[in-house]
């Protein structure tokens, strides 16, 4: 193998200031996480701040069993479908937008500016303007319906805007390469930009996952009769909150890290195979 | 889930599948059997919708009705804002809205109730005066700001009426009086009057309710205490009134008197657990949550009196025919004592006492309504243990609570203004 | 496809010159790619339903009055006259003169936390993009090391709420570890409820925000220019400023509009961690959709709106991400 250059060191110094930079940061980043790992441990006459009254698994159990108030398996199912469904719509409506603003197009730049409204419009007024006009129309609101609505309102600026990102000085000759050989479209998008786009398409619909999972404001008058998970929370919240709370979060997290972790292993397979 | 916390695993696990199915199965099976003395619709009907907050939107509370009158009830809860903003601007989404008086103000000239007729309302008779006359006992003070009397009373059409009438706004329910909460360990001395909320011996351990309308009058109390001003109706205040308090407010808040404002439940809780504050506006059931997590709290009784509030069961305009029984039926449920024994057990109190009574043990009774001792070890409404042997109720008895209500929680018609200064004293 | 072989000559083998090349480049400028008309229309059609009408009847609102009775359809500037105006702003003996309503100062500290908090995301976050982009070799692990910082995110924002006080609280992990370690002997307060704790708690939950698009810009930086710099005796200073600098810009752009408007917008936190102790432009419009006062609330959302699009204009003068395509 190579020597040990002075260059070489000089990399390995930089490499590793920035991991551990990289460590203190994720550190930082988790910080209140850690103090929710150890009080959904807490025994059961404590609460959701120290001091630790015990330690148990009461409250992993509790998790199990139906809540008091609201129904918090039900109510965490919705979320997940949704979120889903912002999911896939999100990333097929980023990437779409995008490749048409490859193109110079007549009215592009309203497009453009209505698209980043949705980022700008504040969440309880867009329910309420959507809220009010469905009610004029006879229309019942649904989390799988109004809600998905204004979820997808919500996460598709940021998914577009990361495609934007991507197509930024995207080198179009490989494409033209193709159609100069007599690709259709189709082929062209399937074989030559959609390889080169996908990490960006993952990005842009984990952004619309994780917005609409989280999302809230935008939900309270648009989810109907069954509440998604941050609104049966916040009405938890009208509660005593419980350590309950906690576990949930803590395995949420759990949940997060094992789904990175499969997904690593499905990529290194997929990666070997089609070396 | 009342699965007692004994029982075996498997039983947990079985159950926790979908309780709203289990409800329905249960509802369908009860009227099936016609099990209670409720008027039973013999088919399963379909499902009535309740919103409220998670104060009264419990699944116990929901599954035990729907299982006595043989309909399904799907509650939902919900923050206090969504609460609020479903009520008033979708009221095709809900039959029942279990809501407060003091919203009364914004619902009642909207329109978005119906009127409630007394005589389908079995136990009418037996609500007491509190809401009627509002005076619990009589000699009682009313109160200032929206007491529940001055919002119950409508005619056919739902509007306002002077007095007492055949037709009432909604259902008075559950309801407390709030005050102070404090830790004796850290005031060091015993909390008598809303004046200490401005005492500088607390100087940055103190906080107080975030939420405009309820937080103005808790401070309204102190600063009436300190003697400094003295307020026409606390809960209607001027626009002068507004001013003066407010000032005060950005004064106190200048000499960094205060370590939080909060908003929800749980906040006020862990607040005072994780040891930030020694004094704050408090609801009485947070005080107890303080306790059982083993940090001294006491709720106190200040000498100018509470704030209190009232809960209700409203029944959507939009809401007809046999759905309209179905609310009816609900509504009266609420009245038949299940659940004010359920209620109790979480500190608050319910407007047909004579019958809560008839659900609570004695030992419950005494401690909860009486203002005893607790004979034995006392349970909350899920069975785990909440109140030690030999505890005594801070404030005594329910009489003694609801005879000096200082002022109920209320919209102003200053509210606009109220809001836009609160603002400026939160951004100083 | 049968069809289209009759007018072009496909097959990627037998691939021959067109009859008419510079006929052929000028047509296939408009022919090539997906018909623009197609690609737009889905998302146009629900960005119409779902945001534009909703939010012409926002701005229809803001005109209305507000009665007991409900909301009132009229023409009326009263709430914007409200919004502006403060009493004694003319008048030189009150202690409002020249003084901006509550409003506009409200909305004035919530873009000043809001600069703030964006650059010290930008400082925090830019060098793990570049670490992810130019440290990490092989895609796999930028991925995973990316998503790891995406995990606080999946854990809902009120559950993480509900942490901060147990984390920093007087009798917080950090406090408990500062007095663990002898480092103070009584618990520091100014870690919660202070404008510190407010700070650090924005960018500790907006600065993954900035750094994908960071990363992503990064991530197509050919290395191969780097190295041939380098090689060219190119401080790494030099190759910042004149390579990667410019490069990264679009997502530093797209970034900061993603941090931007996330705390423009930001109600909560401020609630949890500041206590309640300052009032955002959100709060406000929530204080006035809480009392059911919905043209004012629509006001203030507009006037929050504005000073967003005055923000992301600027954002894009400086870098147009558009042009840069």
């Amino acid at each position: 193998m190579a020597r040990w250059t002075p260059e070489r060191w000089r990399k390995l110094r930089v490499k590793t200031g920035f991991s551990i930079y990289y460590v203190i940061f994720l550190a930082f980043i988790y910080g209140p996480m850690f103090a929710m790992f150890i009080l959904s441990f807490q025994g059961r006459r404590g609460g959701t701040s120290f001091p630790m009254r015990g330690w148990s698994l009461y409250w992993w159990n509790k998790l199990l069993e139906p809540s008091t108030v609201g129904d918090m398996q039900g109510a965490l199912g919705r979320s997940l479908i949704l979120a889903l469904m912002v999911m896939v719509i999100t990333a097929l409506f980023s990437t779409m937008l995008a490749m048409a603003f490859r193109k110079a197009f007549r009215f592009s730049n309203v497009l453009f500016y209505t698209v980043l409204t949705g980022l700008m419009v504040p969440g309880v007024l867009l329910s309420l303007g959507m809220a009010i006009l469905m009610r004029q129309l006879g229309l019942s609101p649904a989390w799988y319906s109004s809600g998905l609505a204004v979820h997808v309102i919500w996460a598709l600026p940021f998914g577009y805007l990361v495609m934007m990102a991507v197509f930024n000085r995207f080198d179009a000759r490989l494409e033209e390469a193709a159609r100069d050989m007599g690709a259709d479209e189709w082929t062209v998008f399937k074989e030559i930009t959609l390889p080169l786009i996908t990490p960006g398409v993952v990005a842009a619909g984990l952004f619309g996952f994780t917005l609409s999972y989280d999302e809230f404001a935008r939900t309270t008058l648009l989810a109907g009769a069954d509440n998604t998970l941050p609104l049966d929370i916040n009405a938890s919240m009208t509660q005593r909150i419980r350590p309950t709370l906690f576990a949930l979060g803590t395995a949420s997290t759990i949940f997060s890290l094992l789904m990175i972790s499969v997904f690593l292993g499905i990529y290194t397979i997929l990666y070997r195979r089609s070396r | 889930m009342t699965v007692k916390n004994g029982n075996s695993k498997s039983g947990g696990a079985s159950l926790r599948m979908s309780r709203r199915r289990f409800m329905g199965t249960a509802a369908t099976v009860a009227a099936a059997g016609g099990i209670t003395g409720f008027p039973n619709i013999v088919q399963a009907a379909d499902p009535i919708r309740t919103i409220g907050l998670g104060v009264s939107i419990i699944n116990e509370i929901q599954g035990k009705a729907a299982k006595d009158v043989g309909f399904k009830i799907r509650g939902q809860a919900l923050g206090y804002g969504a609460l609020f903003g479903k009520t008033l601007n979708q009221n095709d989404q809900y039959e029942v809205s279990e809501c407060y008086f003091d919203m009364f103000d914004v619902m009642i000239p909207s329109g978005v109730f119906q009127a409630i007729d007394t005589h389908r309302i079995k136990d009418w008779d037996k609500v007491s005066n509190l809401t009627k006359t509002g005076m619990l006992t009589p000699g009682s003070s009313v109160g200032q700001g929206d007491a529940p009397v001055r919002q119950i009373w409508v005619d056919k059409d739902g509007k306002r009426t002077d007095g007492p009438s055949r037709y009432i706004s909604a259902v008075p329910g559950w309801h407390n009086a709030d005050s102070l909460g404090y830790n004796p360990e850290d005031t060091g001395r015993p909390i008598e009057s809303w004046a200490e909320l401005f005492s500088s011996d607390f100087r940055g351990r103190v906080a107080l309710l975030n939420v405009p309308q309820i937080g103005a009058m808790d401070a309204a109390m102190g600063v009436e205490a300190l003697g400094l001003i003295k307020f026409g109706d606390k809960g209607n205040m001027t626009r002068k009134e507004i001013d003066f308090l407010v000032d005060f407010l950005i004064k106190k808040k200048k000499e960094g008197h205060f370590r939080a404002f909060w908003e929800t439940f749980g906040q006020s809780v862990n607040l005072m657990v994780s040891g930030e504050v020694a004094l704050q506006s408090m609801w009485s059931p947070a005080v107890t949550a303080v306790k059982a997590e083993g940090v001294p709290c006491i709720y106190a009784s200040p000498k100018e009196g509470m704030r209190g509030w009232h809960g209700a069961l409203a029944i959507s305009k939009k809401v007809t025919g046999k759905k309209l029984d179905q609310a009816y039926e609900y509504l009266n449920w609420w009245l038949d004592g299940w659940a004010g024994a359920f209620v109790a057990r979480q500190g608050y109190y319910m407007s047909t006492p004579a019958n809560t009574k008839k659900h609570l043990p004695a030992d419950e009774w005494d401690f909860w309504y009486e203002g005893k001792a607790a004979a034995k070890e006392l349970p909350d409404p899920f069975g785990s243990p909440l109140v030690n042997k030999g505890e005594v109720r801070d404030g005594g008895s329910y009489e003694q609570r609801f005879k000096k209500i200082a002022v109920w929680n209320s919209v102003m018609s200053e509210n606009d203004y109220l809001v836009k200064r609160w603002t400026e004293f939160l951004t100083a | 496809m049968s069809n289209a072989s009759e007018h072009h000559h496909t097959g990627l083998i037998g691939s021959q010159p067109r009859p008419d090349g510079s006929a052929r480049s000028k047509i296939s400028y408009a022919e090539e790619g997906f018909a623009t008309a197609w690609l737009i229309a889905p998302a146009s059609l629900w960005l119409i339903l779902f945001l534009v009408i909703p939010l012409v009847s926002i701005v229809v609102f803001s005109f209305w009055e507000n009665t007991p009775q409900g909301l009132n359809p009229a023409f009326s500037l009263e709430f914007y006259g409200e919004y502006f105006y403060t009493k004694g702003f003319f008048d030189p003996d009150s202690d409002r003169f020249l003084l901006p309503s509550v409003f506009i100062r409200t909305l004035g500290s919530t873009v000043y936390f809001t600069l703030v908090t964006m650059l010290l995301c930008l400082i925090v976050g830019y060098p793990i993009a570049y670490f992810l982009a130019m440290q990490v070799q092989a895609f796999k692990w930028q991925l995973a090391l990316f998503l790891l910082c995406m995990v606080p995110f999946w854990t809902s924002y009120l559950i993480r709420a509900v942490a901060w006080l147990p984390m920093l609280g007087r009798r917080g992990l950090i406090n408990q570890a500062l007095l663990g370690m002898g480092i103070v002997d009584k618990p520091v307060s100014f870690l919660f409820y202070s404008e510190f704790g407010y700070t650090m708690a924005l960018v500790q939950i907006y600065v993954v925000l900035g750094i994908g698009p960071i990363f992503f810009s990064l991530a197509k930086i050919n290395k191969d220019i780097l190295e041939a710099a380098t090689d060219m005796g190119a401080t790494p200073f030099q190759i910042f400023r004149e390579i990667i600098g410019p490069m990264s810009l679009p997502g530093v752009a797209i970034g900061m509009i993603f941090i931007f408007v996330m705390i423009m917008g930001e109600f909560a936190t401020a609630v949890v961690v500041y206590g309640g102790k300052t009032s955002t432009a959100g709060t406000v419009i929530l204080n006035y959709y809480g009392i059911a006062n919905y043209p004012f609330a629509a006001v203030n959302a507009l006037m929050l709106m504005l000073a967003m699009v005055i923000g992301i204009i600027v954002i894009l003068r400086v870098v147009d991400i558009r042009k840069e395509l």
